[in-house]
């Protein structure tokens, strides 16, 4: 590895994972760049890009029309003109064109959304009550996930103090009356307990913040999937980097909240508040996603003797960087949902490798949530990278105080996986799968 | 003497900023009475953001108007040797810059390749790398 050329200008790390340390310095992942590790994270990025298409739309589809709907029963009914709707980085009307492909929801969708995988051509509500379909719960999952961990990057994260806003507040009411117009019962019912639709409607900008954020992943991922299948990405490295380009390319896109009732567009969070896809979406999303979430269901004992369960929501450890994802596909285990979204995508060639190892087909959905992880450790690290170019110094700098400042911040990274559920020791062999 | 505008855009290194900074219309807001300290990125500070950047905050005037504030300190003429007494200062975006002056001068991560530029509402420090919040 080329490490010494910071190794001789700064003295070397006394940190225990100091051999990965030395690896961000020289410019690399968390995930050593083997072509095995690298087949298995673009291949995961393709099977996870095809449901995060529908994702984002469907979050977007239930923030701007369901709304306050009381009951949603079809909101995973994704309408036609939201399967239609132009991904602002996709296509040729793209704002900044990330994928080559088309604007429009992509064809192993739209194919999905018709036969299922039952290959059959049935009316959706009947897909759908043989649950096959898209696991949209597990959207909806994440989204929670950012709303419940709110206040965690106050610093950086305007978003979220504006939610308590009297702005916020005058802007939802707004929306909630003329959504609820002609409707006595649940305007009466808003007058009697006015935070009742309001922390609804908090929840609904979630799903709008999180679908803008998603809006921008997909066809991230389906580039780097393209790419890949062209020789044009050919280590992990080079998937890092072009990952970190998109997160500097997108960072100003601007996030919001419109709600459209008769027709008419009410901005609750409009675009003028400046509010940005880096600080307001993404960095919010890697927090609560990657590392907090909550516990599962199925590891975890929530009893309040047992104190399974830490106390300070700053300490949850149930992302997927530290996920057991050996239990996936028994209950209680929420990234199953996930896992049984990306089976339906994978590249041939994934299913191919995946049937030489452990159980072959049989056990394909852990094999998949395993890859799944070690992609997003390279997702990770290319945040980590992302933020240390946007807030320290470039690998090269020949001041040695700088070196030392990107050194503390790597690190301290570093410091969030010395507690035994990650999987960061994990992901370094390939003997894990 | 002239204005902070002014000078950015006779210096002619900054056509950039001065770009940016007339597409958010923040033009005559530097070109009132302020006072005002500019943490001014040259144009090579901005060459050196990757590739789309600047595009996707073109398109967008209110978060480019965001970044372009947090290079900004209102109702203060800050000297060097006024910022390295102060250590820190509250940028107009809200979020606080650090100031280290400890060894040579150096804003948040970027370094001060010009000080103390007076102008008639304020003063500038041009700067070699573009500043974030966080």
């Amino acid at each position: 590895m080329n490490t010494a050329a910071t190794a001789t200008k700064i003295p070397p790390s006394q940190h225990p994972y100091a051999n990965i340390i030395y690896r961000l310095e020289a410019g690399g992942a968390m995930l050593p760049d083997t072509p095995e590790n690298l087949m298995q994270i673009i291949g995961l990025y393709k099977a996870y890009a095809v449901p995060m298409d529908f994702y984002w739309r469907d979050l977007l589809y239930i923030a701007e029309q369901v709304f306050l709907d009381p009951l949603p029963f079809f909101k995973y009914f994704i309408p036609k003109e939201y399967l239609e709707r132009h991904n602002h980085y996709a296509g040729d009307d793209a704002d900044l064109r990330i994928w080559r492909g088309e604007a429009t929801a992509h064809p192993e969708l739209l194919e999905f959304i018709e036969k299922g995988e039952l290959k059959m051509k049935l009316p959706r509500i009947f897909h759908h009550w043989w649950h096959d379909r898209i696991n949209m719960e597990f959207a909806e999952e994440c989204m929670r996930s950012m709303l419940w961990h709110r206040g965690m990057s106050t610093s950086v994260n305007q978003f979220d103090s504006y939610l308590d806003s009297d702005e916020y507040k005058a802007n939802a009411d707004r929306a909630i009356r003329a959504y609820f117009k002609g409707n006595p019962l649940m305007l009466g019912l808003h007058n009697a307990f006015p935070e009742l639709f309001l922390e609804q409607c908090r929840q609904m900008s979630y799903y709008s913040n999180l679908g803008l954020f998603w809006e921008v992943m997909a066809p991230v991922f389906f580039e780097m999937s393209d790419l890949y299948d062209e020789g044009k990405i050919a280590s992990v490295p080079d998937a890092m980097n072009f990952l970190v380009n998109g997160i500097f390319a997108i960072a100003g896109r601007p996030i919001y909240h419109h709600v459209y009732i008769r027709g008419e567009c009410y901005e609750i969070i409009p675009k003028s508040k400046g509010f940005t896809w880096l600080y307001e979406a993404a960095l919010p999303y890697v927090e609560a996603v990657f590392y907090r979430t909550s516990p599962f269901r199925g590891t975890k004992s929530y009893n309040a003797q047992a104190g399974q369960v830490p106390d300070d929501q700053k300490d949850f450890h149930y992302g997927v960087l530290y996920a057991d994802k050996f239990p996936v596909g028994t209950a209680g285990i929420p990234p199953t949902l996930l896992a049984q979204d990306m089976l339906h995508f994978l590249p041939q060639y994934l299913v191919d490798y995946y049937q030489q190892y452990c159980r072959g087909e049989d056990d394909m959905l852990i094999q998949l949530a395993v890859s799944f992880q070690r992609s997003m450790y390279c997702v990770t690290s290319a945040v980590i990278q992302a933020l240390r170019t946007a807030l320290l110094y470039p690998l090269d700098d020949p001041n040695p105080k700088h070196l030392k400042a990107n050194r503390a911040f790597f690190e301290a990274q570093m410091d969030r996986f010395l507690r035994p559920e990650a999987r960061l020791r994990d992901i370094q062999n390939q003997n894990y799968r | 003497m002239a204005d902070i505008v002014d000078i950015a855009v006779g210096a002619g290194s900054f056509q950039t900023l001065v770009t940016a900074v007339q597409a958010a219309g923040l033009v005559e807001t530097l070109k009132s009475p302020g006072p005002f300290t500019v943490f001014a990125p040259n144009d090579d500070a901005f060459a050196k953001l990757p590739p789309g950047t600047i595009q996707t905050l073109v398109q967008n005037i209110p978060q480019l108007t965001r970044i372009l504030t947090y290079h900004v300190v209102a109702g203060q003429k800050l000297t060097k040797a006024d910022l390295a007494k102060l250590g820190t200062v509250t940028s107009v975006e809200g979020s606080p810059i650090p100031i280290d002056c400890s060894d040579g001068f150096e804003v948040k991560n970027a370094t001060v390749v010009a000080a103390d530029i007076e102008a008639d509402n304020g003063i500038i420090h041009v700067l070699d790398n573009v500043i974030l919040m966080g």
